[in-house]
């Protein structure tokens, strides 16, 4: 939860500005490069361009770090996987208290492919969430015909997740305050009851926000936001990158 | 009370179990015996470390595949086998929000809320480490499980956008087993058991069971798809299986305890709510208080 609480920075940097239909669009256009490529190098490329971008537009590399824990450690889970348990070249053997190890060259090497296309894919979407508000990204999303009704939904669950997790966070202080999570067998209960409470939160908040908006003249759709015609300034920086990026993909 | 050292459930993070080691290899001051003893001991903590370190993390966040995992065949076929399901989902929200205005602000809150539930860690004893439960077993049995699956996809969604948890590449694959298997497999197991008679928190409890049991099994097979290479599919996919088997099989047991929980509480505070979803009659209401 603590990448929700860090806003995306306010930059300067032009890509902030973009449109977010032109950053959505070539994200998935590097996107399906990067996990149809088959070599190590233009991955690489990606994540490095990827990262530097995010540090660009004045992400801090503390949170830049964060992001990338998860996913890079398991490529390295993925890479030990592949080394040791699959392919048939030995590259080296060891046998540590009678237990036989030994890594293999291909396995190392389609290891090593599987990491780099992590490393990459996950700096493209990175940086495409760094600098764009989520709104605008589902925006977006509806632009390229995305059911409407799905985006309607996480536009509700983005704007009351934060209240949400709030209250979450108010009930769990209580329950640790009175040893709620002392012990497996209690603080199942507890996560069970801050659960419960949550939901029925959920219910109650809904029929009021409802009443709200029925009484603002909500008739069962949300407007979204307006989306002012796409510039040939922006799309053709954008459109010249990914035919560079796909002319690097195809050596 | 406060100072007490935490118990070993409570040491969750592999840095955690990390930072215990120099005190548990201190063997200083003992005779020569007891230290070669320690030794041995020492280094079976190693192993046992090592081995926490590179298998725990693997169950504790793999609860959905990482972006780039899948190569683009793989994501692609995941992704229509998905879409086909959210679509379906998406319609049938359309047509219950035609009944009743709250329901997309309802069906908002719950993805909010299995968001929410799905980041809390969830302490494995067996591992030594957190996992976290998947949450769509209660959406499932509250409001169905084709609306579960457009759940599911806003909690993926998010996750995959402002927390790299999943990835844009892997949704498909994600809301297959989470969505998909998860909310259908835990729906069907909630109301076979309340068929055949069971109550209402022993059907809530092998519907968590069933929920998280039935994603860790389809994650198995997509990851085992997607990195196989030129190996064989099955011996890896049932290697990946055997991988999550030490936490999942008690956290899905954790996740059946958790979604009893929920729905006895609203039972017993809020019947209202589980008349209006149709999990319970009024009679029963009445009965239950």
């Amino acid at each position: 939860m603590r990448h929700l609480h860090t806003p995306t920075p306010g930059s300067s940097h032009p890509v902030t500005s973009l449109d977010a239909r032109v950053k959505l669009l070539t994200a998935l256009a590097l996107l399906v490069m990067v996990v149809s490529h088959g070599g190590v190098l233009f991955p690489l490329l990606v994540a490095m361009a990827g990262s530097a971008l995010c540090l660009a537009i004045g992400v801090r590399p503390r949170l830049l770090l964060l992001r990338f824990a998860e996913p890079l450690l398991l490529a390295v889970i993925v890479l030990l996987l592949k080394s040791f348990f699959s392919g048939s070249e030995p590259l080296w053997h060891a046998s540590p208290g009678g237990i036989d190890m030994t890594l293999h060259r291909d396995g190392l090497l389609e290891g090593v492919r599987i990491a780099v296309r992590i490393a990459g894919a996950v700096a493209v979407v990175a940086a495409v969430g760094f600098a764009t508000p989520f709104t605008e990204l589902l925006a977006a999303l509806a632009w390229l015909r995305v059911p409407r009704g799905l985006i309607e939904v996480t536009i509700f669950a983005w704007r009351y997740l934060f209240v949400l997790a709030d209250d979450a966070q108010v009930i769990h202080a209580a329950q640790r305050n009175r040893l709620g999570y002392v012990g497996l067998r209690r603080g199942i209960r507890s996560f069970g009851t801050l659960a419960g409470a949550l939901v029925i939160k959920a219910f109650d908040s809904s029929q009021t926000m409802t009443t709200a908006m029925v009484q603002r003249g909500y008739d069962g759709t949300l407007p979204l936001l307006a989306h002012r015609p796409l510039r040939t300034a922006e799309v053709l920086p954008a459109a010249t990158m990914v035919f560079l990026m796909g002319a690097l993909w195809r050596l | 009370m406060g100072n007490a050292p935490l118990p070993q459930s409570r040491r969750c993070t592999p840095g955690r179990v990390l930072a215990t080691i120099p005190k548990e290899l201190d063997s200083g001051g003992c005779p020569q015996g007891e230290v070669k003893g320690r030794i041995k001991k020492s280094c079976s903590l190693w192993f046992i470390l090592g081995t926490l370190l590179f298998s725990a993390p693997l169950p504790a966040y793999a609860m959905h595949i990482s972006e780039g995992i899948l190569p683009l065949p793989w994501a692609a076929l995941w992704f229509a086998v998905a879409a086909l399901f959210v679509v379906t989902g998406v319609r049938q929200l359309n047509r219950l929000a035609r009944q009743d205005l709250a329901m997309k602000p309802l069906v908002g809150l719950l993805a909010a809320v299995v968001f929410i539930i799905s980041c809390m860690p969830i302490p494995v004893p067996t591992a030594g480490t957190c996992s976290h439960p998947c949450g769509t077993g209660i959406a499932a049995i509250l409001v169905g499980p084709l609306v579960s699956v457009v759940i599911s996809t806003v909690a993926l969604l998010i996750q995959a956008l402002v927390m790299a948890h999943g990835g844009l590449s892997t949704l498909g694959a994600d809301i297959v087993s989470m969505g998909v298997v998860g909310s259908f497999a835990g729906y069907f197991a909630f109301r076979l058991l309340r068929f055949a008679g069971a109550g209402l928190g022993a059907s809530a409890f092998a519907a968590g069971v069933v929920t998280d049991w039935a994603t860790y099994m389809t994650t198995s097979f997509e990851l085992a798809s997607g990195i196989r290479g030129s190996e064989p599919f099955w011996p890896l996919a049932t290697n990946i299986m055997l991988a999550f088997v030490p936490t999942q099989l008690l956290l899905g047991v954790l996740e059946g305890a958790m979604t009893a929980g929920m729905v006895t509480l609203l039972a017993r505070k809020r019947p209202d709510l589980l008349i209006k979803m149709k999990l319970l009659t009024p009679g029963e209401a009445t009965g239950r208080a």
